[in-house]
């Protein structure tokens, strides 16, 4: 695993982004702890999907900017930023047919050219994400005939040999029961463990508790609060958040809020 | 002042050393590791090392070479058969400018020409269907469906009958094509070139573009409708020598940078958010190959009328033959220039003496081709 001796920043400037005339996110100053995981979380229609895509440059801002070690991306050649900020978007579909290393290669797309097309750095970060990734068994196995964990881990693999230090995920674990879940957060935390930047949006606040370094909540466009999940998540965050009163507990094992009782809101937050 | 271009190289340096750099697996590491290339794949370059390196598939080359032995082959047949029979071999001594007069006009004068504008057209037509199809991720989605060829050929059609002759169709039919594609994407326009939307509005257009052809058709004189007719329905016999020109050198360029896109268009497979975080900027890349697909479809229009179906059937075959992990633009040309030298042959020997137009006999075989693509059973790899 790559070890990323000077971690990038990645931080917005009043950033301020929408669809049409409809403004999604307003004035947005955060910065991303460098070598964590940050999980942003939010209700539906927050604009935490907007925030990701705007961090990748999927979305131009209509004012302020997204600065990755003090530059605007927008102002940065599209291969260079694929080799600085690996994504891996919302349900992403291979062609049909690929197999497992086929779709990890695609991964040093950014560090490839027609006279550079297989180099040793290649082959070595093609097998080392399949190792970190868990599927040197399933390597010559189509995308299809796997499952839904081991495939999202087949994606993460090809973002692992991208070799950026930063790393955004939306809503990965959104489609997958919970043991699949658990294979692909661990994954992330074991990124995360050798340097890499890992941002991802989550639906659920539970394993954004148990499984992020720093918390993004987010309603409305803005940030209501952030830092480790232990300070920010209070009774009153979540029903803010979702509108269900909870009581919070401390898991026993691991120190991170747990929510339970969790109910409808019995007066407007 | 540095310019901008080397500061952006500076930086790709400084960004790729700092991944050197990195203690543990940095790249002095993977170095020292002779390298194999990925299966099924052919490798170019230095064993050690991050220098040069070229990769070639090997099923691609299987493919390529054997549909340009089986193109060989057809052309051969091609330059033989017709209402006076020749011997191949009397052909290919011809080719050479050798053997009698006559089979030295019979295939250089007569059939030569032919060939040469219906293997132009007919890579063309293919070429554009798959840059089109990779365009909209979308089989369908091929110049033809989407309306272009009859925004062309209006256009042409235009010129014929409007100044009774015809007057640079390839112009006239770039013309035409731009217009169709831009009232396509500008109708399509939201809902991006994705999904159903986009097929239909361009069904529409094409649809439009069609009727107004045969109107033009209907109010000018019966012989100057009947010299335009037949390109409506796409025939080689009524090509300008200017246009097939014109389409050559089209067709070599636009080869050449459908090489250059090959590994774009590889990527573009993947959604838009998949592509552009692999570096790919699909905003550019998608302009590039939509002016490309369009381009080289007006100009195998000017030649040969709509014959829309290769752009179909070509990278079909293409698909077939290849494998998933690349797509075959090379294979597609070769087999687009495949299919329409067998379709003309086809109309121009089957009901001998009678001719039928090259679009026609597409038509006939890519109607059951369209319905198979549209009910076969997705592949399973299970």
């Amino acid at each position: 695993m790559n070890d990323f001796r000077t971690p990038p920043t990645l931080a917005t400037h009043a950033l301020s982004m929408g669809y049409g005339t409809r403004r999604v996110i307003d004035g947005l100053e955060v910065t991303l702890p460098s070598a964590k995981v940050t999980a942003i979380v939010g209700p539906n229609g927050c604009g935490k999907s907007t925030l990701l895509a705007g961090l990748a440059r999927l979305h131009k801002p209509d004012e302020g900017s997204v600065l990755l070690n003090g530059e605007d991306i927008q102002r940065l050649p599209s291969r260079q930023l694929a080799t600085q900020l690996a994504l891996l978007p919302q349900e992403a579909i291979a062609p049909e047919g690929l197999t497992v290393t086929e779709l990890i290669r695609f991964g040093r797309q950014p560090h490839q050219g027609w006279l550079r097309q297989w180099s040793a750095e290649d082959q070595g970060v093609v097998q080392h994400a399949l190792l970190a990734a868990g599927l040197e068994d399933l390597a010559d196995r189509p995308i299809d005939a796997l499952s839904g964990g081991q495939r999202q881990r087949a994606w993460i693999a090809m973002t692992i040999a991208q070799q950026t230090p930063l790393l955004l995920l939306d809503e990965p674990t959104s489609a997958l029961d919970l043991g699949h879940q658990i294979e692909v957060f661990e994954l992330v935390r074991h990124l995360a463990g050798h340097g890499r930047t890992v941002v991802m949006v989550l639906h659920d606040l539970a394993s954004a508790c148990r499984y992020a370094d720093h918390l993004i909540a987010m309603c409305d466009g803005k940030i209501v609060d952030q830092g480790a999940p232990a300070n920010v998540v209070t009774p009153e965050l979540v029903r803010k958040l979702y509108q269900v009163d909870c009581t919070l507990l401390s898991d026993p094992a691991t120190g991170s809020p747990l929510l339970a009782n969790v109910r409808r809101a019995t007066e407007p937050a | 002042m540095t310019p901008r271009w080397l500061k952006a190289e500076f930086k790709k340096q400084g960004a790729t050393a700092v991944v050197a750099r990195t203690p543990g697996m940095g790249m002095a590491h993977y170095e020292k590791e002779p390298v194999e290339p990925p299966a099924g794949y052919w490798r170019w370059g230095e064993h050690r090392g991050d220098g040069y390196s070229i990769l070639l598939e090997q099923r691609a080359v299987w493919v390529n070479s054997g549909l340009a032995v089986v193109l060989l082959l057809a052309c051969i047949a091609y330059l033989s058969l017709g209402t006076i029979t020749l011997d191949p071999r009397d052909v290919v001594q011809a080719l050479a400018g050798q053997g009698d007069m006559m089979t030295g006009f019979m295939v250089q004068e007569l059939r030569l020409p032919r060939l040469v504008a219906a293997c132009l057209t007919g890579g063309a037509f293919a070429l554009a269907g798959i840059l089109m199809q990779t365009l909209a991720r979308n089989r369908l989605a091929t110049p033809g469906i989407i309306g272009i060829d009859n925004g062309a050929t209006a256009f042409a059609v235009a010129s014929v009958v409007g100044m009774s002759v015809s007057l640079a169709p390839s112009a006239m039919a770039l013309t035409g094509a731009a217009t169709a594609a831009v009232i396509t994407f500008g109708l399509a326009a939201g809902s991006g070139t994705q999904g159903y939307r986009f097929i239909v509005a361009g069904i529409g257009v094409g649809a439009i573009f069609g009727a107004i052809t045969q109107l033009m058709l209907a109010r000018v004189a019966i012989d100057t409708a009947n010299a335009a007719y037949p390109w409506t329905v796409g025939s080689l016999n009524a090509r300008s020598g200017g246009s097939v020109q014109l389409l050559g050198i089209g067709l070599a360029l636009g080869f050449v940078a459908a090489l250059v896109l090959a590994r774009s268009l590889t990527v573009l497979r993947f959604s838009d958010a998949t592509a552009s975080g692999l570096g790919i900027n699909t905003t550019v890349r998608r302009i590039q190959i939509l002016l490309l697909s369009v381009a080289l479809t007006a100009l195998a229009v000017a030649v040969a009328g709509p014959v829309g179906m290769v752009g179909l059937i070509g990278p079909e075959i293409a698909r077939a033959l290849s494998t998933p992990r690349h797509v075959p633009v090379v294979a597609a040309t070769l087999a687009g220039a495949l299919v329409m030298v067998l379709a003309d042959l086809a109309g121009r020997t089957l009901l001998s003496p009678i001719e039928l137009p090259v679009g026609i006999v597409t038509a006939i075989i890519g109607g059951p081709w369209l319905l198979w693509i549209l009910m076969r059973p997705q592949r399973s790899h299970a």
